[in-house]
């Protein structure tokens, strides 16, 4: 490559023949000296002595020194400089550029460093002007100012920073003022480095800002006060007034491309805007965790005065319509704002910065916004996301000039930082006089540090004393007038919205960002507890969190809902945050803090969740698989909030369709087997939520306990176990090993015997049976292909199977047994772990027949829990069950059940109430119009649901919104469409009325809980009431589940082709008078033993268990029928021989359980315990005879209407139940401050005993006249209101 | 001068596996390896040509910034390429792979082509990492494997230029979005390519004596 140049060279001088040595440096200094100016001749010659020079220098800054010695001891980086400054294009610019970074990067000697720096001719090459339009020059010379930015340390950094500058001054003054920008080769008391670096804050190149943010970061590292001070001074603040503006620009651009991007369509765009907010958002923060207070301070005023506040927050209260019209101001949607303000809370956690900006979430108020309207509030200019009244470049040129003149003092400096904060106090002419300038912007600064308490330093304070006052001045007024009055949203403009957003009957498209931005507030250690405390928002700091936010929890509660219920908008991400949030709120420690009401809302979401899960619920294999898959998926992949807030996937309306690549958690589920799915992880989810509240361990998932695995390498005692020889090879190495096969009732085990211990083997290999796949061998008998698949396969990574391999048995017979074992082993793995699904969902047994024996046909019984959990479970959902239901307690999940005591008791009043309701309205509606008006029953049975399913709703239709429901119920074919309408009506509800219930709620909360126990015991003492009547409810909504079903023939035949109308059946000789002969239903239905088992299995081999027309329409039906179902099933399911045992047993057992754990009254204990015999002598005389039962079913419901309308009369106070959260209704609106004179909601607990005396009096009455008509009885029991 | 397109490049692992020697050599030919003079570069460019098309690669070291969350990150995310360098002397440094992968993979844009390098190949009696765990560890990976030596310049052409290769497979199946700079891809400039025949300055490789 030297061959050009030699002859080139031929004439001029002796070229030494090694290249690097000090010789050749000679040489090449006096090809430089020769040629001083740069020609189109010697341009090439020029660019290789340069390059030649670089390494040359760096082998002998390895090797030589006297070669580093020769090149200061000539200058030669003058001759580098003069090159530059001839304009010589991009050739040698960029060979200059190379061979000064190649210089820099590779120097080890300190020395030789320092020299390079000493004259100033480094900062002479780095200001400049290079030709920056040119790609390569800009990227060399970015890079060697990075390089040079990495070799900045305190001793180094003295050869940047000028400080001839005081000794020049007058005389620069005077030529600045005359002259101010013909000389900037004369930069003085100028930190090069770093202002020629973040001219370049917003070049185009992506690689070029990230150089020019590492350039800034190198700095801002180096502990040198001097450089501190003129960065805090000179170029602090029209820097990052910049750097806010043109983040603030983006995120306009990001707010455009979310608005016009409805499908999907440019989402790689939008990812990339989302990646740069984050890339800012990291390095503020990177710069923040440096910790220079100074510069700290000026970067938060900033950010937060510029475009925080302005930007995001005031955004917050905007909504997307309006955001198009009126206001000029810039502002973005508030899903963005919420969206954006969620990754600051995620990222930065400066103490000054996140807690003023929560502050003024938290407190702001609208004024705030207003008041930002006028452009001569003092606030106005402070506050507005604008841009630098000129861009960085210009200011720091003029900054050059009058730096010179300044004759700085620390006072006069800092009234230059509080004026460059004011950002628009640079006024382009201001560059030349900079004395006018300077007192120009000491006195703004004043204005906007006595104006507002997020202002920039004031001269007397230091930077500590401001941080106190600042915080004192958030604590008082926030921390504590709030902890003494109740928390309301008014005045708290932003809140609400963050509130508002909870809601996610539409969408849960901004609820999400809100609960990510409300979690990120309470893990962000900068803010201080006082502040949340001042919203009742207890975190991982507070010491108890006795008083958490009320609102902020029914409204978690009603998102979780919502997720547990068929058709729902929420996502997984959405329910999983809302968990992780709740557990932020009310969870410490060992502890959980959740009142008992709440508690009940989240066991009834579970409920909810379980019930619909039964629905996705097949005997198919691939349900195991799913199921054991999803949970664990779930437990290695917990929700990541900051991962989750990266994805801008999410920035765009929810959408479900797999296609546009959004994980499954962060979209809605398609199909029918992401709905299972999706079924299978809310289950999870909200299940471990209940066990976390209730603090117990979860004992029956996973599925397969590791720890009771056998694992290789055991020793086992194989004495009188099954053991078959065989040869296994392997398929890969074909490696041959005599083993023995032990199949376990899940594991499939090779031993090879213990050579210690006759008749133990060791474990040599184990796997699950449910995972093996087994084949005979066509052409060898003795011969069985073993797989044995990975059980945790993921998505993403193929499953390699642990053992793929043949087993050579001895003989054809060994081999048949050990094929059979191995095929039977894996049935039965398997369906033992589908068995424990089944108790975990409460599905009935097949053998449902005899519940409590043995199942023939299994190696092991069935646990008696599996019937017992089920009455328990359901029974907390059908009213009458409470007596039965601690029995189930006991029995089933006894340990978790008596816990819950009391809080089970709750709800199941709760579910009672509302079932009960529902049982009437469920019965009258159809009785009259019987025949022709399905519509009715249908409307009606999907009211039902709903209220079933969300309570509240319920009890409304039925009660609250309407008074004298009941009465028009009665009508039939109304009550159809009255049904509908207010099954609609529920998404209505409105929000607001929540808050003020809530506060009245919390301290009625006890009393009426008693009230509504003492209430239901008296119907319950009556008779069976509640129960028949539930039974009733439930049997007309299945019912209407059937539209098709005309007579008895049809259903009878459905029933047996298709169990999902299992309900059918029970409705059948409906010929004669409807009123009579529902009940009657009704208990032949309950007698029924051949009917109901089936429902436990077969609808689940249907391939598709839930037919779905119309999403929500027909999902929620089918809800209300599974729960219908739960409710009686436990009772009802027993064939008639059995029940009286069953529960007797619980009746015996039971009830001090019941009375020690639910703090029943002591006078009321007795009653308990009689209503729970007779109640069990109901049942029998059920049994017995029809009549009987329809009777007494008659009576129920008359005891219904009685402890109804005599206890609170949720039908008489309209707005009673309205607004609650659906499943929380029904112990809330037992607290409810219904308008009804028995029970006013403050002297609830005086009354209570008189109330509950009136009540029994009440119901014994209504007994008597049980035969009445359902119309009269309804009307009777709205004329007690 | 003018390209069709322009790739970024970034150059990730362990201090001292040789990344800005690997660099300096793909990128300036006219240094030429010696045994006793090593120099590296944090940046370079070099034009190459694929399929009949000027490709101009730009390779930006990203040493010396680990400190710096944002820095890591923004640099990840505006490249196409990535080398994953170890040093096949230092087992440690083979070791340190999965995190430097769980990072780039963390951050970067999901086309971003990774290739995996195992520098130093020329210090063979020193070797502590065998060629076939490299190959394997890329084979698991999805990563492009192969051996360099910055010393000798074996591989360090293809290394590059197969990366590069890659990329503009990706772009031919549309795999990339080439209209959008952040992927660490640029169109090449429209105009004319009047001055093509100039040397481009300290990044080609053909720059030595071009004109006398």
């Amino acid at each position: 490559m030297f061959s050009k140049q030699r002859s080139w060279l031929s004439g001029a001088l002796w070229k030494p023949k090694n290249p690097h040595s000090l010789e050749h440096l000679k040489y090449l200094h006096n090809l430089l000296a020769k040629n001083q100016t740069v020609t189109e001749q010697n341009r090439s010659q020029l660019v290789e002595t340069l390059r030649s020079i670089s390494e040359i220098l760096i082998w002998g800054d390895q090797n030589d020194s006297s070669v580093f010695d020769f090149f200061l001891e000539k200058n030669m980086l003058s001759h580098f400089l003069r090159y530059l400054q001839q304009r010589c294009g991009r050739y040698i610019c960029v060979q200059l550029l190379q061979t000064l970074n190649i210089l820099f990067e590779n120097i080890r000697n300190e020395t030789s460093l320092y020299y390079l720096l000493s004259n100033n001719h480094i900062n002479s090459i780095i200001v400049h002007k290079f030709d920056f339009s040119d790609e390569e020059v800009m990227a060399y010379y970015i890079s060697f100012l990075k390089t040079l930015s990495l070799k900045l340390n305190r001793h180094t950094i003295h050869f940047f920073y000028n400080e001839k500058q005081p000794r020049k001054d007058g005389l620069g003054a005077l030529k600045t003022l005359s002259e101010p920008s013909r000389e900037p080769e004369k930069h003085t008391n100028d930190f090069a480095l770093y202002t020629e670096a973040i001219k370049f804050f917003n070049h185009s190149e992506a690689m070029v800002r990230i150089a020019v943010r590492t350039i800034t970061l190198n700095v801002f590292r180096v502990d040198d006060k001097a450089m501190l001070r003129y960065i805090r001074d000179r170029t602090a603040a029209p820097y990052f007034s910049n750097l806010v503006w043109f983040i603030g620009n983006h995120i306009l651009d990001l707010e455009l491309c979310v608005r016009h991007d409805m499908d999907h369509r440019s989402r790689d765009r939008l990812s990339d805007l989302v990646a740069e907010h984050l890339d800012h958002l990291y390095y503020l923060n990177d710069i923040l965790t440096i910790g220079l207070d100074t510069l700290n301070l000026v970067l938060i005023n900033h950010l937060l005065n510029n475009l925080f506040i302005p930007l995001y927050v005031y955004s917050l209260t905007k909504r997307k319509k309006v955001a198009d019209a009126q206001d000029d101001r810039k502002h973005v949607s508030s899903v963005v704002s919420l969206f954006l303000l969620s990754q600051v809370f995620l990222i930065m956690h400066h103490t000054q910065l996140v807690h003023q900006l929560a502050e003024v979430i938290f407190h702001g108020d609208i004024t705030l916004t207003q008041t930002e309207g006028l452009q001569n509030s003092p606030k106005a200019g402070i506050r507005e996301f604008r841009a630098p009244a000129e861009p960085l470049e210009k200011t720091l040129e003029n900054n050059r000039p009058k730096r010179r003149y300044g004759q700085t003092t620390v006072g006069q400096d800092e009234g230059a930082v509080g004026g460059a904060e004011e950002g628009a106090a640079y006024d382009p002419g201001e560059g030349v006089s900079s004395p006018s300038t300077e007192g120009a912007l000491s006195p703004s600064s004043e204005v906007c540090s006595g104006d507002t308490e997020l202002s920039s330093p004031t001269q007397n304070s230091t930077d500590e004393e401001k941080l106190i006052g600042m915080s004192h001045r958030m604590a008082i007024p926030s921390g504590m007038p709030d902890r003494l009055q109740p928390f309301t949203l008014e005045n708290r403009p932003y809140l609400e919205t963050l509130f508002t957003a909870l809601e996610c009957t539409e969408n849960d498209y901004s609820a999400l960002f809100a609960l990510c931005l409300l979690y990120a507030m309470g893990q962000n250690e900068g803010i201080s507890q006082n502040l949340m405390d001042g919203v009742l928002m207890p975190t991982e700091r507070s010491r108890n969190k006795e008083n958490y936010n009320i609102l902020l929890v029914e409204r978690l509660i009603r998102i979780i809902e919502q997720a547990c219920q068929s058709g729902s908008k929420v996502r997984l991400a959405t329910l999983e945050l809302s968990i992780k949030l709740l557990k932020q709120l009310v969870n410490k420690d060992d502890r959980s803090y959740l009142q008992d009401r709440h508690l009940a809302c989240i066991e009834n979401g579970r409920e909810c969740s379980t019930q619909r899960l039964r629905n996705f619920y097949k005997s198919e294999e691939i349900f195991l698989d799913m199921f054991e898959d999803e949970h664990r998926e779930m437990k290695n992949r917990p929700l990541n909030v900051e991962y989750l807030m990266q994805d801008a996937s999410i920035l765009l309306p929810p959408t479900g369709t797999p296609l546009t690549g959004i994980d499954f958690i962060k979209r809605l589920p398609c199909g029918e087997v992401e709905r299972a799915r999706k079924a299978i992880r809310v289950f999870f989810l909200v299940r471990e939520l209940s066990i976390s509240l209730l603090h117990e361990t979860e004992t029956q998932l996973p599925l397969t306990k590791e720890e009771n695995c056998i694992k290789v390498n055991d020793v086992l005692d194989l004495n009188n176990s099954d053991l078959i020889a065989c040869t296994v090879v392997t398929r890969e190495s074909r490696r041959q090993e005599r083993r023995f096969l032990v199949i376990d009732p899940v594991q499939l085990i090779l031993v090879e015997p213990d050579a210690k211990r006759l008749g133990w083997g060791v474990v040599r290999f184990v796997g699950f049976l449910q995972d093996v796949e087994v084949s005979g061998d066509k052409d060898d008998s003795r011969l069985l292909h073993v797989v044995v698949h990975k059980p945790s396969s993921t998505m993403h990574a193929r499953s390699m199977p642990i053992l793929s391999a043949r087993f050579v048995f001895d003989d054809h017979i060994r081999c048949m047994a050990a094929k059979q074992r191995l095929i039977k082993g894996r049935h039965r793995a398997r369906q033992q772990k589908m068995q424990t699904i089944e108790r975990l969902l409460d599905i009935t047994q097949v053998e449902g027949a005899h519940p409590r024996g043995s199942i023939p046909g299994r190696s092991h019984p069935v646990h008696p829990a599996s019937s017992a959990s089920t009455s328990a479970s359901s029974s907390v959902t059908s009213s009458p069950g409470t007596t039965a239901q601690p029995q189930g307690q006991g029995q089933g999940r006894g340990a978790r059940r008596v816990t819950a005591e009391q809080k089970r008791h709750l709800q199941a009043k709760a579910a009672q109430r509302s079932k009960t309701r529902q049982g009437m309205v469920a019965r009258s509606s159809p009785s009259p119009a019987r025949d022709g008006v399905e519509i009715g029953e249908e409307a009606t049975s999907a009211m039902a649901v709903q209220s079933l399913s969300q309570n509240a709703n319920g009890s409304n239709s039925s009660s609250g919104c309407r008074p004298g429901g009941a009465v028009r119920a009665q009508k039939g074919g109304p009550a159809g469409i009255r049904g509908v309408q207010s099954a609609e009506g529920r998404l209505e509800i409105p929000l607001e009325d929540l808050s003020t219930r809530g506060k009245q709620l919390r301290s009625l909360s006890f009393e009426r809980a008693r009230l509504s126990r003492l209430a239901r015991e008296v119907g319950s003492l009556g008779n069976q009431g509640h129960q028949q009547a539930s039974q009733h409810g439930l049997v007309a909504r299945s019912h209407s589940l059937s539209p098709r079903r005309t007579s008895q023939e049809t259903s009878t035949l459905m029933s047996r082709k298709d169990p999902r109308r299992q309900s059918a059946p029970i409705s059948i000789p409906s010929s004669s008078s409807p009123s009579a002969h529902r009940p009657h239903h009704t208990s032949k239905y309950a007698l029924t033993p051949g009917g109901l088992p089936q429902e436990g299995r077969r609808p689940h081999s249907r391939s598709n268990p839930v037919p779905p027309p119309g999403s929500s329409s027909d999902d929620s039906p089918e809800g209300g029928r599974t729960r219908s179902w739960s409710g009686p099933t436990p009772k009802s399911l027993q064939p008639a021989a059995t029940p009286p045992a069953s529960l007797l047993d619980g009746t015996v057992s039971t009830p001090p359980v019941l009375v020690a754990a639910m703090l029943v009254p002591p006078e009321r204990t007795t009653i308990v315990r009689r209503t729970s015999q007779e109640e069990e002598e109901e049942d029998e005389e059920e049994d017995e005879t029809e009549e009987e039962s329809s009777r007494s079913t008659m009576r129920g419901q008359a005891d219904d209407k009685s402890t109804d309308s005599a206890l609170s009369s949720d039908e008489a106070g309209p707005c009673s139940s309205s607004d609650v959260t659906p499943s929380s209704e029904t112990s809330l609106s037992d607290m409810s401050p219904a308008p009804e004179p028995r029970a006013p909601p403050v002297s609830a607990t005086k009354e209570s005993r008189s109330a509950s005396k009136q009540l029994t009096a009440l119901a014994q009455l209504v007994q008597e006249h049980y035969p009445y008509d359902a119309a009269e009885e309804a009307a009777h029991a709205d004329a007690n209101h | 001068m003018s390209y069709a397109y322009l790739f970024k490049y970034i150059i990730i692992g362990d201090t001292g596996v040789g990344k800005s020697c690997l660099l300096l050599q793909f990128t300036d030919k006219r240094f030429q390896p010696v045994h006793d003079l090593t120099i590296g570069v944090e940046f370079g460019a070099r034009m190459i040509t694929i399929d009949g098309k000027q490709i101009k690669l730009q390779i930006w070291d990203t040493a010396g910034q680990e400190s710096f969350r944002s820095i890591t990150r923004s640099y990840y995310r505006g490249a196409a390429g990535a080398l994953l360098v170890y040093d096949i002397t230092r087992r440690d440094t083979f070791n340190h792979l999965t995190t430097w992968l769980e990072d780039a993979r963390q951050h970067s844009n999901s086309n971003m082509v990774i290739m995996l390098i195992g520098n130093k190949s020329d210090l063979e009696a020193r070797r502590e990492v065998k060629k076939e765990e490299g190959e394997a560890f890329a084979r698991e990976h999805g990563l492009i494997f192969m051996e360099t030596s910055a010393k000798t310049a074996a591989n360090v052409e293809e290394a590059f230029i197969n990366t590069a290769k890659e990329i503009y497979q990706k772009i031919q199946d549309g795999v990339f979005d080439i209209n959008n700079e952040a992927n660490g891809i640029k169109i090449g400039p429209q105009h004319s390519p009047a001055n093509q025949n100039m040397p481009s300055g300290g990044g080609g490789g053909n720059q030595g004596g071009n004109c006398c």
